[in-house]
């Protein structure tokens, strides 16, 4: 077998879909798990903005019930990024990412700024668009290799079309918004630190998940 | 130089779907390319169509609480695989034996065929998939009760 992320430790089954933790997805479980453990026990920051030429600042205040939600959204995320890093079926990992994408949206839909709602929502049409490369990706996987199993395709029997890695690669680069950082950076001048950063930190460790898929598979 | 153009591309979040579109464009291209792609005969969870089943095309298969046979990746992790693919409810039953149209709505309503697959071998699925839902009518309605607040 193909160990790219060293031998797996234990696994967890349900049914045809088995959740493998190898040193490298537990790892990035831990990571995941250990920042929603974070989100949910840290307060939000309260961002403070400088008047100039004057002895002044302005403090923005979070309502509780924004609070909430986006703390909610943010573990929710959290736990969509849990699932993301350790299971071992290709389209429950399109899933789980796609969970990622959304709450992602969440965390900052909740925002009462027009600019990062804008860019949101431009991050939000591409979360959107990429769902269909990714999707394509799982189906072409299970028509050419008639397997879904990462664990199964990493003995290396059946072999996945190059096309199939790249549209993966693709979706998640839409999910996640890898080389287009511009919108996540808009939607990070949002008030309230912990949960802002858990759309950063999402789409990093399913970008280091993906490319264990693609070596994997 | 280049780069500095790209970056600067890159910056204003208008550019992104653009971006991304045209990305997807070139990736489709690449896609057609690279056809045609082989397809596997060994596939998992095989259905034939059965002719002259009222339960067409979601027939499985098997008497109720007899095992279907189901080709699974792990036969072991779900040994009760293929107990109920045949079940039916009474009113599921009278549609089936009266019509042979109807397949598709045994299906749909609640107590008709149990689509087995999906509650059994990849239950993981069927969970995550109402989740992304659920969470997405969660943000659907803060937004919209938030006008109120």
């Amino acid at each position: 077998m193909n160990e790219i992320g060293g031998a797996p430790l234990f696994f967890l089954e349900f049914g045809d879909i088995v959740i493998y933790f190898t040193p490298f997805t537990l790892a990035l479980f831990l990571l995941a798990l250990v920042f929603s453990v974070f989100v949910l026990v840290s307060r939000p920051e309260r961002q403070l903005e400088i008047a100039f030429g004057g002895d002044a600042y302005y403090a923005k205040e979070i309502s509780l019930s924004e609070l909430r939600f986006r703390r909610f959204m943010s573990i929710a995320c959290g736990l969509a990024c849990m699932g993301a890093m350790v299971t071992g079926d290709v389209f429950d990992f399109t899933l789980f990412v796609s969970l990622v994408g959304i709450c992602n949206v969440g965390i900052v839909a909740a925002v009462r700024s027009r600019h990062v709602q804008n860019a949101a929502y431009q991050y939000g049409l591409v979360a959107l668009a990429g769902t269909v490369p990714m999707f394509a990706a799982a189906g072409m996987v299970a028509a050419t290799t008639g397997t879904l199993s990462m664990l199964e395709l990493a003995k290396g029997t059946a072999t996945v079309p190059v096309a199939a890695r790249a549209l993966l690669v693709l979706g998640v680069m839409g999910e996640g918004m890898a080389p287009f950082y511009a919108a996540k950076a808009e939607m990070f001048r949002a008030p309230g630190a912990p949960y802002v950063i858990m759309c950063s930190l999402s789409s990093l460790l399913i970008f280091l998940r993906v490319t264990e898929v693609i070596l994997l598979i | 130089m280049i780069i500095q153009k790209i970056s600067r591309i890159l910056s204003n979040f208008d550019n992104i779907l653009p971006v991304f579109a045209a990305a997807c464009a070139a990736m489709s291209l690449f896609v057609l390319i690279t056809l045609p792609l082989p397809y596997s005969e060994d596939q998992l969870y095989p259905k034939q169509i059965v002719p002259g089943s009222s339960l067409n095309p979601y027939d499985r298969g098997g008497p109720p609480f007899t095992q279907a046979v189901i080709h699974s990746q792990y036969p072991e992790n779900s040994p009760t695989a293929g107990y109920v693919t045949a079940y039916l409810t009474p009113l599921s039953l009278f549609l089936s034996e009266h019509t042979s149209y109807m397949g598709t709505t045994i299906v749909a309503h609640p107590g008709g065929i149990l689509d087995e697959i999906l509650y059994n071998t990849r239950g993981l699925d069927t969970v995550v998939e109402p989740t992304i839902l659920f969470v997405a009518f969660a943000i659907a309605a803060y937004l919209f009760r938030k006008r109120e607040a």
